[in-house]
């Protein structure tokens, strides 16, 4: 069960990525605003990027539970 | 007709019969009140009223404009859900303190001046802190002392810049204010309520550790009234704009590294205030409206995400993420709801949050700011990881251990309503739209490329969650904050008063003691003044010259060495009348 939603979550993902090429931005100020598909990326890597710092902030911040106690 | 009073006062006034009632018709009574402050404030008339005289100021107990109406209408709105969510508690002391709470929190809303706005903030802050002491647990008691200093550090703050704006201005009219040195203070204030970094520390230390009702109100009200201050006073100062951009992404990385349920749900109301921040900060029409529409949205949204984490550890006693999981089989009700309310704080379309995020992030890049713009993008990814996060691991994860039961009906019942309005505020929000401070609002969050930009980035932020589960996985632990270095600072000054000052006390008291039995012994006598020293003198010539010519024998105690004749202590009697007499007279 878990695996095929899994299978089902990738379609749907793979098929969203070209789903942007038909949408144009209505309103683009920035110039990432032009290039399609573009919150794909934002998603991919800035999800990327935050694990990343959560990892770097856990390596110095990270106490026991009851550090405090 | 009667006139309307400030809804405050419905509040305050309505929490003194609380403990004259029992049983249902309490119940029914505090639905009530709620329900009459809302009619009241539709009731309200824009302008001024309730305005009083006090040592030469004005104080004005109802202003009323589209701004602080829309806030006085989810204020009231929350208030009357949130009591449905805490129908079954018993104690009185709860409701009340809650009753206390939502009635300064309109009082602020509500306030013309700056006096009348200190009083309520303050009643905001005591009252609040009863709804963490409650709990009854070391931890809490602990953390709402901690609150309580921090709230009261920001009330002193906001009093000073209140005195300094009253002396300069001769007024204390809630106004917009600049950059002067009351207004830097009295920004210090207001943004201690708001969460600003590094100020935030009293929230997510204290939320968590109030009780499963008291941490509703408590994520609703003491923040957003923050917000309101701000929009009120401060809006368009871009230091407002970058300081909501670094909240956003702050909370969200400090959430996503969380173990306790609610304080990740905490560190994301940094985050979200961060949006509420940022477009008052922004300053335009959008800005200032989506601000406020997601005032409005959060409000609804996390007190239904502290209902159902509430509802998981009042029915389980659990409150951790890594003793969580499989609920969703056992609490269906509040598995829906917890789901609803993610998908609204993340942003997903037909969900309340989607309006107002969208709003407030095409303010910023309307303004041209595109640093705010990408971290306020990077914020809602990591707030939709993070949310499918908490929902997976307390109602997905496999955990054969847990075994519960559906929340109270009066629970269920108010977060599916909570969860209806987050909906049908997504579906439908030009009812949102049409009570915001600018009307018409501008702005059409259901566009294609908006829709599937949005769709694009939650697929593809969970696509990394499927890869990195375990890097996201919670784990026993706990995370320093700034707080780290309030409390060693706290312990440094424990350390200073215990061991330093303590004894220099000591020796200042010993040395006080030796003077005052000094200077009492000498008063009784003063011919010892002269004769202590005389004797003394003598003793040491004696005892020397003994030395010198090798007498041993102890001198045998003569009891008439120190007797003088009684015409002495008459001589000095009447020198010393003398004395007087003469002062008496020349004087």
């Amino acid at each position: 069960m878990e695996e095929m939603l899994k299978k089902i979550f990738y379609i749907l993902t793979a098929l969203c990525i070209p789903a942007g090429f038909f949408i144009k931005h209505e309103h683009a100020i920035f110039f990432w605003h032009k290039i399609p598909s573009i919150e794909t990326v934002f998603g991919f890597f800035g999800a990327f990027l935050l694990i990343l710092g959560t990892r770097i902030l856990a390596s110095f911040a990270q106490r026991k539970e009851d550090f405090y106690d | 007709m009667i006139k309307a009073v400030p809804p405050a006062l419905i509040f305050i006034l309505g929490a003194m019969l609380i403990p004259l009632l029992k049983g249902k018709l309490k119940q029914a009574y505090i639905l009530l009140v709620p329900t009459v402050a809302f009619l009241d404030i539709i009731h309200l008339n824009q302008g001024t009223s309730w305005v009083y005289h006090f040592l030469g100021y004005e104080l004005i107990f109802c202003k009323v404009d589209r701004l602080s109406l829309v806030v006085g209408y989810i204020f009231v709105i929350i208030g009357f859900l949130a009591i449905l969510y805490c129908l079954h508690i018993k104690e009185d002391g709860q409701h009340i303190a809650a009753f206390l709470y939502v009635g300064s929190s309109l009082g602020v809303v509500f306030a013309g001046d700056y006096f009348s706005l200190f009083v309520f903030w303050e009643i905001m802050a005591v009252s609040s802190v009863f709804l963490v002491w409650y709990q009854k647990e070391k931890s809490a008691l602990d953390a709402g002392f901690r609150y309580l200093i921090m709230h009261i550090i920001g009330g002193c703050c906001l009093l000073a810049g209140i005195i300094i704006y009253a002396v300069n201005t001769g007024s204390l009219a809630v106004t917009y204010m600049g950059t002067g040195l009351a207004d830097t203070f009295i920004l210090i204030g207001f943004g201690l309520n708001a969460a600003f970094i590094p100020m935030h520390t009293w929230l997510p230390d204290a939320y968590p550790e109030g009780t499963v009702t008291g941490s509703v109100f408590m994520s609703v009200y003491t923040t957003k009234t923050g917000v309101y201050v701000l929009a009120r006073c401060f809006s368009g100062m871009p230091f407002l704009a970058y300081m909501g951009g670094i909240m956003t992404v702050y909370g969200v990385l400090f959430a996503l590294l969380q173990n306790d349920a609610r304080r990740l749900l905490s560190y994301h109301i940094v985050s979200q205030v961060g949006y509420m921040v940022a477009g008052v900060g922004v300053g335009t029409e959008l800005g200032v409206n989506g601000g406020i529409a997601h005032v409005f949205n959060h409000i609804l949204y996390k007190a239904l995400l502290f209902m159902c984490m509430g509802s998981v550890i009042y029915m389980t006693g659990k409150r951790k993420l890594t003793e969580l999981g499989g609920l969703a089989k056992y609490m269906p009700v509040t598995c829906l709801a917890c789901i609803i309310a993610s998908l609204s704080i993340a942003g997903a379309p037909g969900f309340n949050g989607y309006v107002s995020k969208g709003m407030v992030i095409t303010a910023a890049a309307e303004k041209h700011m595109p640093i705010l713009e990408l971290m306020m993008v990077l914020a809602a990814v990591g707030t939709f990881l993070s949310f499918v996060k908490l929902c997976y691991f307390t109602f997905f994860a496999p955990n054969e251990e847990i075994k519960a039961k559906e929340a109270p009906v009066n629970m269920q019942l108010a977060m599916l309503l909570t969860a209806f309005l987050c909906v049908f505020i997504g579906v439908y929000p030009k009812v949102l739209f049409h009570v915001l401070p600018y009307n018409p609002v501008l702005y059409h969050p259901y566009t294609p490329s908006h829709i599937v930009g949005t769709i694009q980035l939650f697929m593809l932020a969970g696509l990394v969650f499927i890869l990195a589960k375990d890097m996201v996985a919670p784990h026993r632990a706990s995370i320093l904050d700034f707080d780290y270095f309030y409390r060693m600072g706290g312990r440094c000054l424990v350390w200073v008063c215990v061991v330093p000052l303590s004894n220099f006390r000591f020796r200042l008291q010993v040395f006080s003691s030796r003077a005052v039995d000094l200077i009492v012994r000498l008063a009784k006598n003063p011919i010892m003044i002269l004769e202590i020293p005389a004797a003394y003198a003598y003793l040491r010539i004696t005892q020397g010259l003994r030395y010198v010519s090798g007498y041993s024998s102890a001198e045998s105690y003569d009891e008439n060495l120190y007797r003088r004749p009684i015409g002495v202590g008459v001589l000095v009697a009447i020198t010393l009348l003398f004395a007087l007499a003469l002062i008496y007279f020349i004087f």
